[in-house]
């Protein structure tokens, strides 16, 4: 092995000033708007959560050295930003969830009484009830579940790069990830959904 | 997303039998594994142990793909997009107050 392939002088990653923060706005504020829409639930917090993240950007700009990729950084300072907004705002007390309180315990706790048989999840999710119901689930969840669920299955990313986002190792990433959708799911299944816009029948089974 | 990982078995864990008992035991287990059986990330061996017992625990069954379909709603919700105006109305907002501090 070169022990030269380590010692390229460094080149950096992103351009400066007011250029560079453009360009970076332009490529990014729709992810970033998104993500931030999907943790706070709605638009006006999204906003300034997109508004906070880019103001920390675009000052530390200069020390982005590269080590991840850009939309990476970027759903760092967002989600750091996001905790201390909610803080503030809120004064949340965070609760740890323990995978004893996901044991069904009754027989209509183990299927979601949703009308999804037959559907695509597009189809299932044009009824407004069940987007309510799911997004309702979501912000119910405790922070750091919340941002495991909706950095892994909302906006695809891996366990390893929620993990660098969210300064945890990948088995604590899963961990939080497996009992938000636990969470979700015991949601739904409690909440139990009636058929305004689809006009099929059936839960999982039925 | 959700690539497929090789993994080599290490050690088994506790055997699943058909013990339908929902607040101990067995089903237990498959609980505390089910989102790394759903992303694939499990061990062949401990998928294979896994779909036996669901053959045999109905509730088990219902159970997993109840948390699946809560998988994949999560997959497909989709979120608003912002609007040519906001998007210029942020970006000054960000330079004013960048240019305040």
């Amino acid at each position: 092995m070169r022990a030269s392939a380590s010692k390229k002088p460094p080149q950096h990653p992103v351009r400066q000033g007011l250029e560079g923060f453009d360009s970076l706005y332009r490529d990014h504020v729709d992810l970033i708007y998104r993500y931030a829409h999907r943790l706070c639930g709605e638009t006006e917090s999204a906003k300034d959560l997109v508004q906070e993240t880019f103001l920390n950007a675009y000052q530390g700009l200069k020390d982005f050295r590269g080590e991840a990729k850009v939309s990476t950084w970027l759903y760092t300072i967002a989600s750091r930003a996001c905790i201390r907004m909610r803080r503030k705002r809120k004064g949340e007390p965070e609760h740890e969830l323990s995978l004893e309180e996901f044991v069904p315990t009754s027989e209509g706790e183990f299927r979601l009484q949703i009308p999804m048989s037959g559907l695509s999840p597009e189809e299932a999710l044009q009824n407004k009830e069940l987007r309510e119901a799911l997004d309702q689930a979501i912000d119910k969840l405790p922070k750091k579940y919340r941002m495991a669920l909706v950095l892994r299955d909302m906006e695809g990313l891996s366990a390893k790069e929620v993990g660098t986002i969210m300064g945890v190792n990948e088995r604590a990433v899963k961990s939080r990830l497996h009992r938000a959708r636990l969470f979700v799911r015991r949601e739904l299944s409690a909440r139990g959904i009636t058929e305004h816009d689809n006009q099929r029948s059936g839960g999982l089974r039925s | 997303m959700n690539k497929k990982k090789t993994v080599t078995p290490k050690k088994r864990s506790r055997s699943l039998s058909h013990h339908h008992t929902h607040s101990e035991g067995r089903c237990l287990d498959l609980l505390r594994q089910l989102s790394a059986y759903i992303d694939d990330e499990l061990p062949s061996d401990i998928c294979g142990e896994i779909r036996r017992h669901l053959g045999a625990c109905p509730n088990c069954e219902v159970f997993i793909a109840s948390l699946q379909q809560t998988v994949t709603l999560c997959r497909h919700r989709s979120a608003p997009e912002l609007t040519s105006v906001d998007r210029m109305k942020m970006r000054r907002a960000i330079l004013t107050a960048a240019n305040a501090r």
